[in-house]
């Protein structure tokens, strides 16, 4: 009776795509495409970070930028100053963990309705946004890395292999291990949602009253399913910044964070697969409309996220996969009534 | 009697809001084991004082003892975790999820994995409502939603089990089954009913608390509560100038 993670063919075939899209990807796509897929790689990563936590925890955060920049910078700084990425990027995930857990205590323990937390992480990213645009000058240096303001940090080592900070990735090498990220982030949410305390999240999801009222520490539960959502964010910072080289403030802007919430939404709030399939939709789109040069952009990704919410309020993949079952349904329900007028013609 | 025998006392519970008084100054107290009903008119204040037991309000004054020890303003989840289970007025479900996992949910947070898996399913079983395991609780009629959470309330097995009109809602069936059930519970808990159907309430209590406007009105067996002209005037809306 119980939802058993190896029973499931959408986990088994998420995975299998993955995989094959990991191994094969490099042998058959040239370096533009190689490029381009990493970023909807990195963002893919970025997007799971909100999926989990407003998908399976309830908590709707208008602020992930937050974690995606601080985690971006984190990386920057630490590698321009150590020289090798492996560690840089260990703490680009366990800082902003710290931080989102900190924040998360006095959201959760303050007893902060959704309205307010909203309002809260989205100022704690304006600060941030703020803050970083005025460390311009060379005071604003931490050991050999100046933050740069406005102009961000340029020249931000490309990841290693772990141990020898002169073995840089090339892009396809890059590609094969942001796509083992994604994998394992995706591979580790499923097996939390999966367990108890991701049960536990679900039912504070669906009903915080009676979760308490069974005794669960909601406050504790959602400190902790914050943290994991902002150290994944931040580790997709810290990818987006090595992916680039070159990590500006916009990765504080609300731009960034409402992006996040468009991917989820347009996805499936409580799915991870669908805001997967979602980044990679808009981005491809988003790109295709910047060449086309028709109209602004955003104009029509606005028009079209629009016609998404309200003729698919519930997201891409619950929509499909509604569809999918109607049709086995349907099909079903033929093939049953063939059989029984055939019985019926032979019986006869 | 000593507190040692009481599993609940309050003393001079007060909840207000603003100027309106729900709870106001009650004495209560319960044995351990002991089966009570709650009786009063809507808007008495048995909801609000369910709510101060299971720190779900914080009392405006007084105080909560749970087997002796003073609760009051405790966290839900720390009263709860003393063994307290409470079925609320409408039912307080996971919606999304399924009969089986809400109600494995609640026998989680006493057994291990296995153990809770057999619990939720005897309790299913018990309740009524095993046909209904993979069945989406937000789908449920009303009477089913009732069984469910009681079912929830019984998983976690608590020494103190508190319900909220338990009753509304359900076919005749479904209420002979709770009747049962309740009986039962009362066997292992102390048991709290609130419930305004009296043929409910005949087949259950014996010892019975009146509440009206906030406080404890008559506290009498139930053959006494029912002949009790001043009661029964409570309960037909009239407002009564009778002395308590």
């Amino acid at each position: 009776m119980e939802k058993n993670l190896a029973k499931d063919i959408g986990f088994w075939v998420m995975l299998g795509i993955g995989l094959a899209v990991m191994f094969i990807g490099p042998m058959v796509w040239g370096l533009f495409e190689i490029m381009q897929i990493t970023q909807y790689v990195v963002l893919s990563v970025y997007a799971l970070s909100l999926a989990y936590i407003w998908g399976f925890g309830g908590i709707l955060s208008f602020g992930q930028a937050a974690f995606f920049g601080l985690g971006a910078y984190t990386f920057a700084v630490a590698s321009i100053n150590i020289g090798e990425t492996t560690l840089p990027f260990a703490l680009s995930f366990i800082l902003p963990a710290l931080f989102g857990a900190a924040l998360g205590y006095f959201m959760f323990y303050g007893r902060l309705s959704d309205v307010y937390l909203g309002v809260v992480t989205m100022v704690v990213t304006l600060i941030f946004w703020k803050l970083i645009n005025h460390t311009a000058g060379p005071e604003y240096s931490i050991g050999a890395a100046r933050l740069g303001g406005f102009n961000g940090i340029p020249s931000i080592p490309i990841l290693n292999v772990p141990g020898d900070a002169g073995a840089w990735l090339d892009p396809a090498q890059m590609f094969q291990v942001f796509m083992g990220i994604l994998i394992i982030v995706y591979l580790c949410l499923r097996l939390i949602i999966a367990s108890d305390f991701g049960r536990v999240s679900v039912g504070i999801r669906e009903n915080e009253t009676r979760a308490s009222l069974l005794g669960y520490d909601i406050r504790r539960h959602k400190v902790i399913v914050f943290a994991i959502g902002s150290g994944i964010a931040g580790m997709s910072g810290a990818m987006w910044a090595t992916y680039q080289t070159f990590i500006d403030p916009n990765a504080f802007s609300m731009e960034m964070s409402a992006k996040a919430l468009v991917w989820v939404m347009a996805g499936g709030v409580g799915t991870l697969a669908g805001p997967i399939l979602a980044v990679i939709l808009l981005q491809w789109l988003s790109l295709k409309l910047g060449t086309m040069h028709i109209l602004n952009n955003y104009f029509i990704l606005g028009a079209i996220l629009m016609g998404l919410v309200l003729l698919l309020p519930r997201g891409l993949l619950p929509s499909v996969r509604m569809l999918a079952e109607r049709l086995w349904h349907m099909g079903r329900q033929k093939m049953e009534e063939n059989a029984a007028s055939r019985k019926a013609t032979s019986d006869v | 009697m000593s507190d040692d025998a009481h599993i609940l006392t309050t003393d001079k519970l007060l909840m207000q809001f603003g100027g309106v008084t729900a709870v106001d100054n009650v004495d209560f107290s319960l044995k351990e084991g002991e089966l009570r009903c709650l009786l009063g008119p809507n808007g008495a204040g048995k909801s609000t004082f369910f709510k101060c037991l299971t720190g779900q309000l914080t009392p405006t004054a007084g105080t909560v003892r749970f087997r002796g020890e003073d609760v009051t303003g405790w966290n839900t989840h720390d009263i709860v975790n003393l063994g307290v289970g409470i079925k609320t007025q409408v039912p307080n479900l996971f919606n999304g999820i399924s009969v089986y996992e809400n109600i494995r949910m609640a026998a989680r947070r006493k057994h291990l994995k296995p153990m809770a898996r057999e619990k939720a399913e005897a309790m299913m079983e018990k309740c009524g409502v095993a046909h209904l395991a993979k069945r989406e609780v937000g789908l449920l009629a009303h009477g089913q939603r009732q069984l469910v959470e009681l079912a929830m309330v019984l998983a976690e097995e608590p020494s103190l089990v508190l319900l909220d009109e338990p009753a509304a809602g359900m076919t005749g069936d479904e209420r002979d089954r709770l009747a049962d059930l309740v009986l039962e519970t009362a066997r292992s808990a102390a048991v709290i009913v609130v419930e305004h159907d009296m043929a409910f309430i005949r087949r259950i209590a014996k010892f019975v608390t009146v509440f009206n406007r906030g406080a404890i009105f008559r506290e009498a067996m139930i053959d006494e509560i029912l002949s009790d002209r001043a009661v029964q005037e409570i309960y037909l809306g009239k407002q009564a100038d009778v002395a308590a």
